[in-house]
């Protein structure tokens, strides 16, 4: 009688994914699948990686402005769209620029962009339910809780191989409001899927204990003397790989290059 | 039987559909001036061949209709007897099994226009060109029956299995059975309430009750619907209509239902409703082939309902796929739905419509080329794809920034919005004028501009593209490169 009640107990937690312990929820040490990863197409970053960011995990792309961050993140969504998978991308302040989006080989029609609302000079504007009367801080948490929203849409919907959302350029606090049980839902929501999400942020926020964090820094390549020939031709990255789980930690440098149209 | 029907030039197609409809529900349209009909079983009721045939005469002439009958064993007799028939016989019949004897002496030219007027897009069957009935007048060939009286193996070995094909014609033999043409039907559903309800929640269980059933019957015809369409009739008297573009077939009731509702929550009625009605134009259903090789993409039913949600929540408009526009104009760009194609239709180097690259060739005739294409795909992305390209963030409305300037150059740049401090300029770059959009007569905010760009690296280490507008010489902070 004991054992049919632990039975039935047992099977009701396994029904809510509510049976696993801390380290049993956790991926293998050393798993090997290629078809769990997906590829960033940057040779240097595949192979510290062992293949590119884990499918089905929440990893996060961090650092200052100008580390690279959204440089790494397109060329990421353009391996996916180029595989022909399909990639989203919240933009949290509406920063996408179509033409970095096209230099970097990105298939435009592979790739969903939810464009949030932005911030201009006199408050908030460019959108009809934006209040006018609320401050820049309340604004800021109301499109950002509105772009969580849309990742938990996107999510929850499937079938993309990479979502992400843009949360660059939110400031400190009203990131550290962002309550930490979001993250733990939206990764609830892509485990055991075939997508890869990641939150592009300017400080550590959130990692399953599959995902990695890549932390950027870098600096830009200038050539030319005089002040009209002078101009960017590039930048250096270094990526610092964080994932004690999967043991992929160390540094890679990658060099960016700027697109002819830049 | 088979009863073929020619209407004379400027008839009204749909009418001559209706008259056929009239005597036998197998119709098949060849063409907007001909049907043919399947009359077997009518001598019954009408008589023989002769009388049918006069009957369809004398109906089609109460329509307002002048037309020719033939009735024949075979469609293909009946056609070419309708066809060859003079303006003065209306009627010609011949008795079944008497084909081959009676379109003997007709001419071989016949077969192009029996050809030509058959319906393309559900009979995939070879048509009959011109030079095929030249070559046959070369032979010394002049009528069907000096056609059909040739050995099938010698047709065969000259012109191959379509000759052969084209003597059984000739013989009046048919190629396929009819095809009937279904009648278009309405997928509608309405519902009178006994009680005007107000929101969405009861509407909801309405529009359920309405959608099951178009479905179902969307499903039974292997339908699917292509617009969605919500009439809603209010207590004021009003119609409140809404029309959605479905981007794929879709009959799933569930998927329809919260379409409607999505748009419905963006649009509401302004008063109670009295009365529902939904439609749905339908379109051939969608044939799906999944790949084994390929991760499947969302159904179109799971994207529309996403597209839906993602559109109440931020705004029509502002969710979809980017499209470069042919502009010179900085971070020009429109959305489209986003709506992926399947995998195999990934091209490596498919082109944007546009990216920034005036293309003016000269072909070898020395005639210009003014065609302008933008190559999205830089010539550095396609040879080396793993290479990152240095990305922009811009700022959707440039954000105003103090610039001191030392000796022409920007030395420190300075902005007050929030969380940003600014800095001393380690490294410039520029200026680089830009300007367009000055030809607009009426100056309207984005469609002109004249502009100083300059690249800076500040003290922060960030590295910012800034402007000043020349007309106000207000500065700008545009963009970091990140």
């Amino acid at each position: 009688m004991a054992n049919q009640a632990l039975a039935v107990l047992e099977s009701a937690l396994r029904a809510r994914k509510l049976d696993r312990t801390l380290t049993t929820a956790l991926p293998p040490l050393e798993r090997r699948d290629e078809s769990a990863l997906i590829p960033t197409s940057i040779a240097a970053l595949d192979a510290c990686l062992h293949g590119g960011l884990p499918r089905g995990q929440l990893s996060e792309i961090i650092g200052p402005r100008s580390s690279g961050r959204t440089t790494l993140l397109l060329q990421m969504m353009a391996a996916t769209t180029r595989r022909g998978e399909i990639a989203a991308v919240v933009d949290t302040f509406d920063r996408l620029d179509v033409a970095s989006v096209g230099a970097a080989g990105i298939d435009p029609d592979r790739l969903l962009w939810i464009r949030g609302q932005t911030i201009c000079e006199h408050g908030p504007r460019s959108h009809a339910s934006a209040s006018p009367w609320l401050g820049e801080a309340s604004f800021e948490q109301t499109v950002v809780d509105r772009a969580l929203k849309a990742l938990n849409l996107v999510l929850q919907a499937g079938g993309f191989a990479y979502v992400a959302i843009d949360l660059a350029d939110v400031s400190r606090s009203t990131l550290t409001r962002i309550p930490f049980t979001t993250w733990l839902r939206v990764q609830r929501i892509i485990e055991g899927s075939d997508t890869a999400c990641v939150l592009v942020a300017p400080q550590p926020l959130a990692r399953s204990a599959g995902g990695l964090t890549l932390s950027l820094t870098a600096c830009a390549r200038w050539a030319g003397e005089a002040d009209r020939s002078r101009h960017v031709i590039g930048a250096d990255l270094t990526v610092r790989v964080v994932s004690p789980r999967r043991r992929v930690d160390g540094e890679v440098g990658i060099r960016a290059t700027a697109a002819a149209t830049f | 039987m088979f009863a073929a029907v020619y209407a004379a030039e400027g008839s009204p197609s749909t009418v001559l559909m209706e008259v056929a409809r009239d005597f036998s529900p197998r119709v098949e349209a060849c063409g907007s001036r001909e049907v043919t009909l399947d009359v077997s079983g009518l001598a019954r009721l009408f008589g023989d061949g002769k009388t049918i045939a006069a009957e369809l005469r004398r109906t089609a002439a109460d329509r307002g209709l002048r037309v020719r009958v033939a009735v024949a064993g075979t469609r293909t007799a009946a056609r070419l007897l309708v066809h060859h028939s003079k303006p003065c016989d209306d009627v010609t019949v011949i008795e079944p099994g008497t084909e081959a004897t009676s379109l003997a002496d007709l001419p071989i030219e016949l077969l192009a226009i029996l050809g030509t007027a058959e319906p393309e897009p559900r009979t995939r069957e070879p048509r009959i060109p011109d030079p095929f009935t030249i070559t046959l007048r070369r032979w010394g060939l002049r009528t069907l029956g000096e056609l059909a009286s040739l050995p099938p193996d010698e047709v065969a070995a000259r012109l191959g299995q379509a000759g052969v094909e084209w003597q059984r014609l000739a013989r009046g033999e048919d190629r396929r059975p009819l095809l009937p043409a279904v009648p278009e039907e309405r997928f509608e559903q309405a519902l009178d309430l006994e009680w005007p309800i107000e929101g969405l929640e009861p509407l909801s269980f309405v529009l359920g009750r309405l959608i099951e059933p178009l479905s179902a019957h969307l499903e039974r015809r292997d339908r699917g619907g292509a617009v969605l369409h919500v009439r809603l009739h209010l207590v004021t008297r009003e119609v409140h209509e809404r029309s959605l573009q479905l981007p794929a077939p879709i009959r799933d009731a569930r998927t329809l239902r919260t379409l409607a509702l999505l748009d419905l929550e963006s649009h509401p009625p302004s008063a109670a409703i009295d009365r529902v009605v939904v439609a749905i134009d339908p379109t051939p259903g969608r044939v799906v082939q999944f790949s084994l090789l390929t991760r499947p993409l969302p159904s179109p039913e799971q994207l529309s309902t996403l597209m839906a949600r993602l559109n109440a929540l931020m705004g029509e408009g502002r969710c979809g796929a980017a499209v470069a526009v042919d502009s010179w104009e900085p971070g020009a760009f429109a959305m489209k739905p986003f709506a992926p194609s399947d995998a195999s239709d990934v091209h490596q180097d498919k082109p944007w419509s546009h990216g920034g690259t005036e293309i003016s060739s000269t072909d070898g005739a020395g005639e210009k080329d003014l065609r302008v294409s933008v190559s999205p795909w830089p010539v550095a992305v396609k040879e080396a794809a793993n290479v990152p390209t240095v990305a922009i963030r811009r700022f959707r409305f440039p954000v105003p920034a103090r610039v001191r300037i030392d000796r022409g150059v920007p030395v420190r740049v300075i902005s007050d919005r929030r969380g940003w401090s600014g800095g001393h300029v380690e490294t410039h770059a520029g200026p680089w004028r830009s300007s367009g959009g000055w030809w607009v007569t009426e100056k309207k905010n984005g469609l002109c501009w004249e502009r100083d760009e300059w690249d800076v690296t500040l003290s922060d280490g960030a590295t910012y593209r800034i402007f000043r507008e020349r007309d106000t010489d207000a500065w700008f902070i545009e963009g970091i490169v990140d």
